[in-house]
């Protein structure tokens, strides 16, 4: 078994890391994921996004090999998710959703049978161990069972095992789902740690959107279709508005200042009106001419929570 | 090869970490060989103890082979077969080194029931006999333990292969001549005992342990150490080569359907009880 140190260009004249096109999986009738096509750049973070059962864990598992396909190509660093295997195997590193730790086993155990799957040598296995353990701040927990672990410590570990091969692309499903804010920090802070570091490609899915902000392009799926794919910001400006509440002394001032830039102004149960405007400088401009009467202002700015409902008409919780 | 080995320690450690396996592995041969001496006191065989303890220790190959099988289902529910499958490991490799590692333990425990049995008075007038006998053991524990994986990652789930487990157990160890002989069976289960391969590991075992292996056809069929069906005699070794063909069926078969795996499935039952998530 060969092993080729992980590439952040230069082994390939493609800039595209990974290629999905006319992507279609069926169980039995059920149409899991219907005909997507999107591009991954080499050396980016990109963020899958939906609700549960929208088939992004159906689409990262056929990109990792141990699905099949109903039909479509799926290309990881040129190489064919389904014809070669093996190479697209050895290419990638993976975090699934739920652990897939050897409970049984120590830490330092996990990582050097990963190792061994990856065929690499053992003198390279026992530098490696420290330094990716090191990296997620887990050195110590070095003799520990896995079983023992918290549920953020495990999902750390398999990060650093994950890593263990150097790959080209990370794969991570849902890393953050069922940990406390804190642990999800700290996980987020790695990975764009590693990212900037080692150039790696990074594919994650979740659904809380606001995780998938440090994406460079996110593509939101939806009952196994893409419905957006772009960058959050992209999005965020293509499919949300600029919101205010404004408590005004004048109500009927803000009413009449509203209509005049063509915004709409709903007055809420506190008394408080919401105004909403896909152009800040319209918001900017009225709240500027009325900010004698203001009491209290609170202005937020879109979320891809808000692209989501947006574009489906619900919540991704919901 | 270093991924079989890597997997073979792994799995054989797991077995000596899991303190309650350990014991009733150590003392279920005792129970069987008190059964079973009772039993064979009135069947017409010489050498009765030789003959039993042949018996037994191919059907604890078989059960041991079995619940070993169960290691692999653990791997699965815990998900660490997903890491397992994800890597560029060659399926093959993944079902040897799960084979290797529960021929080992069912290899240990026949040795231990032949160690009882020497204590018992068994003896054997070739020195070539006991390394035969070992080499026989790890050969039957190959073949059984290729039948127990392909069963294990066909159910993939532990409820469901206890009592698949105990389906296949059951008619294979009670139509094969060990609890029961043979000759003592009505003529159709006779008949459905023929295409047990259990019979013919048994016999083989028998045969191989009684060293009796080059004895005239019509003494093996008084014995039971050879089967008549039509006109044609099926030997020991014939039963040897028959055994060896089941084993490599099975191994080929659990190896395909590792190589197709679709383990997308697992993961949505699973999802669908985890209600914090919703």
């Amino acid at each position: 078994m060969s092993y080729t140190k992980a590439g952040n260009g230069e082994l390939s004249a493609s800039d595209q890391m990974i290629v999905v096109k006319d992507f279609t999986k069926k169980y039995g009738t059920f149409t899991a994921v219907d005909n997507i096509s999107f591009e991954v750049d080499r050396g980016s973070i990109f963020a899958f996004l939906g609700p549960n059962g929208a088939g992004k864990s159906t689409t990262i598992n056929t990109l990792c090999t141990i699905c099949s396909k109903t039909s479509g190509t799926m290309l990881i660093d040129g190489k064919d998710a389904e014809r070669e295997r093996d190479a697209v195997r050895s290419a990638i590193g993976v975090v699934f959703q739920e652990s897939t730790l050897d409970l049984k086993m120590t830490v330092e155990e996990n990582l050097t049978m990963h190792g061994c799957f990856y065929g690499l040598p053992r003198a390279v296995i026992r530098e490696r161990i420290p330094a990716m353990l090191e990296l997620v701040d887990m050195t110590e927990w070095k003799k520990a069972p896995a079983g023992s672990l918290s549920g953020g410590m495990k999902r750390r570990v398999e990060i650093a095992r994950s890593l263990l091969h150097l790959p080209n692309v990370l794969f991570l499903d849902e890393p953050t789902t069922g940990l406390d804010p804190q642990t999800r920090a700290h996980i987020w802070a790695y990975l764009i740690k590693l990212q900037l570091e080692r150039e790696m490609t990074i594919f994650l899915t979740t659904h809380y959107m606001e995780e998938a902000e440090i994406a460079h392009k996110a593509a939101i799926m939806d009952k196994g279709k893409i419905i957006a794919y772009d960058s959050p910001a992209v999005l965020k400006q293509r499919y949300t508005k600029d919101k205010a509440t404004i408590a005004s002394s004048d109500g009927q001032a803000l009413e009449a200042l509203a209509s005049k830039y063509k915004l709409n102004a709903a007055r809420g149960e506190s008394g408080a009106y919401l105004i909403e405007s896909a152009n800040a400088s319209d918001l900017m401009e009225l709240i500027s001419e009325h900010r004698g009467s203001i009491s209290h202002i609170e202005i937020r700015r879109g979320t891809l929570n808000d692209v989501f409902l947006e574009l489906t008409g619900k919540d991704i919780r919901g | 090869m270093r991924v079989v080995a890597a997997l073979w320690l792994r799995n054989v450690k797991l077995f000596l970490r899991n303190r309650v396996q350990l014991v009733l592995i150590v003392v279920m041969p005792f129970f069987y060989i008190y059964l079973l001496s009772a039993i064979f006191k009135t069947a017409s065989v010489s050498n009765p103890v030789q003959f039993l303890l042949a018996g037994i220790v191919s059907i604890v190959l078989f059960q041991t082979s079995l619940n070993i099988a169960t290691s692999t289902i653990d791997d699965i529910v815990s998900g660490y077969m997903k890491e397992v499958l994800v890597s560029p490991v060659k399926r093959i490799q993944i079902a040897l080194g799960q084979i290797l590692s529960s021929t080992t333990v069912a290899a240990l425990q026949g040795l231990m029931i032949l160690i009882v049995g020497w204590f018992l008075g068994m003896t054997y007038t070739s020195v070539l006999t006991p390394i035969a006998v070992l080499a026989a053991m790890i050969g039957v524990g190959l073949v059984f333990s290729s039948l127990g994986l392909f069963l294990a990652v066909s159910v993939k789930n532990a409820q469901t292969y206890q009592i698949v487990s105990m389906a296949v157990t059951t008619p294979v160890t009670f139509l094969c001549g060990v609890y029961v002989p043979l000759s003592l069976l009505p003529e159709g289960l006779q008949l459905a005992a023929l295409l047990n391969p259990m019979t013919y590991a048994a016999a083989f075992f028998r045969a191989l342990s009684l060293e009796k292996m080059s004895l005239p056809a019509d003494e093996l069929l008084a014995d039971q150490l050879a089967f008549k069906l039509g006109g044609f005699i099926i030997t020991p070794q014939i039963s040897m080569w028959i055994v060896a063909a089941f084993g490599l069926l099975f191994l080929l078969l659990s190896t395909a359907v590792f190589a197709k795996a679709d383990l997308s499935a697992i993961n949505r039952s699973k999802a669908s009880k985890d209600i914090f998530q919703q």
